[in-house]
């Protein structure tokens, strides 16, 4: 182990010199603390909304078959008693009312069942919390110890919400569809970010761009480059996804997999297009930054830092998910929304969930636009440029100063 | 300068990076169908010239133009390039790469193919066109190189630093493969320091020194106009200093060049009476070789012939 010493100092001095090295290792503490403050504030806000969400003042009807709900808890609430639960049923899908409880007979045996009108897909859970409280509350002010105990078993609830039209809510199921883009961004980014850095700087590392630079424009080449990045990414998606399914569907019975009805999966259109646009944008977005990045770096080693910092931007409001759902319209939320490099995150997410409203979504979507358009413009600048810097990264100065 | 009938025509080119000027003020021309020798140092700004004339640098100022136009790839001049920075893609296939290329330049990927297969033949690589390129020594590497540089018959192929890396044997195929093209007609650019290949192949040449033109030619006429007579005597004996009848120019091993200042008569006394003989005593035109070594020496005003 002769010079061990020497090559580890030696290492070790010459990392801490590089900027990348300073980079990397600064931004994750940074983003950790930034999206550990929107937790926190998220947390907050998430818990004094469920507990506003149970005090919600809406119309209501309640049927009391268990007769263990206290008559002046409801009066309390406004609620209206009524004789069966058909009516009950009717009065919500009508919106004559905007909720309605049936407590059956033996409340430890059967589920309590809640009726609503859909007020958005977290917003619904109003109704269970007031059912729930109602009761607890009733419970609370009894002495009867056989009544007492329910508390201590668990008490079910079914809440089905109608929508405007009538029919029945499908809750979480609509995340679905609309959904599958922010799951497809994410594995497609962190499966294949690393690759498009690579594909600029190996060209560099190869030595082979300056025979390249004299055949073909930088331009075709760059953009050559992205869409081969995005064919070869859904290849591979295709690749996980088609054995995934055809083992589904062959080995379900056999291995006794749950039976998903895809007929029953509610398809919004609106949704689903603003979905795909956003995926496809920002995954063009996030290749062309990390081209560029690439383009600027003489190897894919230094160029890692920089990918490191790239995807804590990129995945950092992932952390922030409650306060997409709970609050859109707070101001972090709007600035993450509109922000190019966090914007994928939660416009993906909120567009899931159903609370981005369609012209907020296309102010996104031509920030995006615009953002791709520079980087690339930025990128092939930077390649042209760089390319033939094979042994050191090119600075911001150098980048604009010289002439095109 | 004359640009009649030039392929390549330089005017006034200047290059700074930075607060550093390479190339100071570099005009000359290349002509149709004629091989130019692109001399000068490492360092000197060949390189930087060439890549500027691609457009892969961008002047500080003046012309670089290919058949009276900057170059476009897809212009109407094909180009083969084959750059000092060496490299392919090496996990990639030869044969795969050379497709790319050929297709890149505008070859169907069946004439690529056939094309490349018969250059591999050709340089005694055909068995390795299914292996990947960091497979193949650094040698064989360069070949497949070349080839893609001399793919689809270039009207002007600039090879900068072709030599380098090739043994003896392959420095032979590489010269004969740039024949070949020249007897095509293509304008070939030579860049090089290497002066051997230079007397052997060019028609002009320029040498390049502090980013500046400091000889600009036909290899005869800077030749004549450069240096004068050399004497160069083979002996066992080292020669003696004599100031009066020559001056020593170079020494290696029993050959002596020397710069004679009286007639050959006197030296030739000079020496027998100093008791050195010698198996050869004989005038020859300095080298390219010896031109270099002057004006990379700091000896030598600039000369032009073309200007």
């Amino acid at each position: 182990m002769h010079n061990l010493g020497t090559v580890v100092r030696f290492e070790v001095s010459r990392t801490l010199k590089k900027k990348s090295f300073w980079i990397a290792a600064l931004a994750v503490p940074i983003i950790v603390g930034l999206v550990g403050a929107v937790i926190y504030f998220s947390n907050k806000t998430t818990d004094t909304q469920s507990k506003n969400l149970a005090n919600e003042h809406y119309s209501l009807g309640v049927t009391d078959n268990s007769h263990l709900i206290v008559p002046e808890f409801l009066k309390a609430v406004g609620a209206v008693q009524m004789s069966d639960k058909t009516t009950g049923q009717a009065a919500v899908k009508s919106g004559k009312i905007d909720a309605y409880f049936y407590y059956p007979t033996e409340i430890s045996k059967q589920p309590v069942e809640v009726y609503g009108k859909d007020v958005g897909l977290f917003k619904n859970s109003r109704y269970q919390e007031l059912a729930d409280q109602l009761l607890k509350q009733s419970i609370s002010s009894t002495t009867n110890p056989s009544v007492r105990s329910i508390l201590q078993s668990t008490v079910s609830y079914n809440q089905t919400t109608f929508t405007s039209k009538g029919e029945v809510d499908k809750g979480f199921l609509k995340l679905i569809a609309p959904g599958i883009f922010l799951v497809l961004f994410y594995f497609m980014i962190a499966t294949f970010g690393n690759q498009i850095l690579t594909s600029v700087t190996e060209e560099k590392e190869n030595r082979v761009i300056e025979m390249i630079l004299a055949t073909i424009k930088p331009t075709t080449l760059l953009v050559g480059k992205l869409f081969s990045l995005i064919i070869l990414a859904l290849i591979q998606m295709f690749v996980i996804l088609l054995p995934t399914i055809a083992g589904y569907f062959l080995f379900k019975n056999q291995l006794s997999l749950p039976n998903f009805d895809l007929s029953t999966l509610p398809i919004d259109p609106v949704a689903i297009t603003l979905g795909a646009v956003i995926f496809i944008v920002s995954y063009l977005m996030y290749t062309a930054i990390l081209m560029t990045l690439g383009a600027a770096m003489p190897t894919a080693k230094e160029a890692g830092g920089f990918f490191g910092a790239v995807m804590a931007l990129t995945f950092g409001p992932l952390y922030a998910a409650p306060l997409f759902i709970t609050s859109p319209d707070s101001l972090i939320v709007q600035i993450l929304s509109y922000f190019p490099l966090t914007a994928p995150i939660p416009l993906l997410l909120r567009n899931a969930v159903g609370n981005l409203p369609l012209v907020p979504a296309l102010i996104s979507i031509t920030i995006l636009i615009i953002t791709t358009i520079f980087v690339i413009r930025i990128g092939v600048r930077i390649f042209r440029f760089g390319a033939l810097e094979y042994s050191r990264k090119l600075s911001l100065k150098e980048i604009i100063g010289r002439r095109s | 300068m004359s640009t009649t009938n030039a392929l390549v025509s330089i005017d006034h080119f200047r290059m700074d990076f930075g607060k550093t000027t390479v190339i100071k003020d570099l005009s000359f021309s290349v002509k149709k169908g004629e091989t130019f020798g692109f001399l000068g140092s490492n360092g000197s700004g060949k390189t930087t010239t060439i890549r500027a004339l691609l457009g892969i640098y961008q002047p500080t100022s003046g012309k670089l133009l290919i058949n009276g136009q900057p170059y476009a790839v897809n212009g109407d001049v094909k180009l083969g390039y084959l750059p000092e920075e060496r490299g392919l893609y090496k996990k990639e296939k030869v044969l795969d790469i050379m497709v790319y290329f050929g297709q890149l330049k505008g070859m169907s990927r069946s004439q690529a193919k056939n094309w490349s297969l018969d250059y591999l033949r050709h340089v005694e690589l055909e068995a390795k066109s299914t292996f990947r390129l960091d497979k193949l020594s650094s040698g064989q590497q360069q070949k497949v190189q070349l080839g893609i540089a001399v793919m689809n018959n270039p009207d002007l192929l600039i090879l900068d630093e072709p030599t380098k890396g090739f043994d003896p044997i392959n420095r032979r195929l590489l010269m004969d493969i740039i024949e070949e093209h020249q007897q095509k007609g293509a304008t070939v650019i030579f860049v090089t320091h290497q002066m051997e290949e230079v007397e052997r192949l060019c028609d002009r040449i320029l040498l390049l020194k502090d980013g500046q033109r400091r000889l600009y030619g036909t290899v005869d006429d800077v030749k004549d106009e450069f240096g004068t007579v050399v004497l160069e005597v083979v002996s066992d004996y080292p020669i003696p200093a004599n100031e009066k009848l020559y001056s020593i120019e170079r020494k290696e091993g029993k050959v002596t060049t020397l710069q004679p200042k009286a007639n050959l008569l006197m030296i030739q006394r000079s020496l027998t009476s100093s008791g050195v003989t010698y198996t050869r005593f004989e005038l020859k035109r300095p080298s390219l070789d010896d031109i270099f070594v002057k004006v990379y020496g700091g000896t030598t005003e600039e000369k032009s012939y073309y200007a």
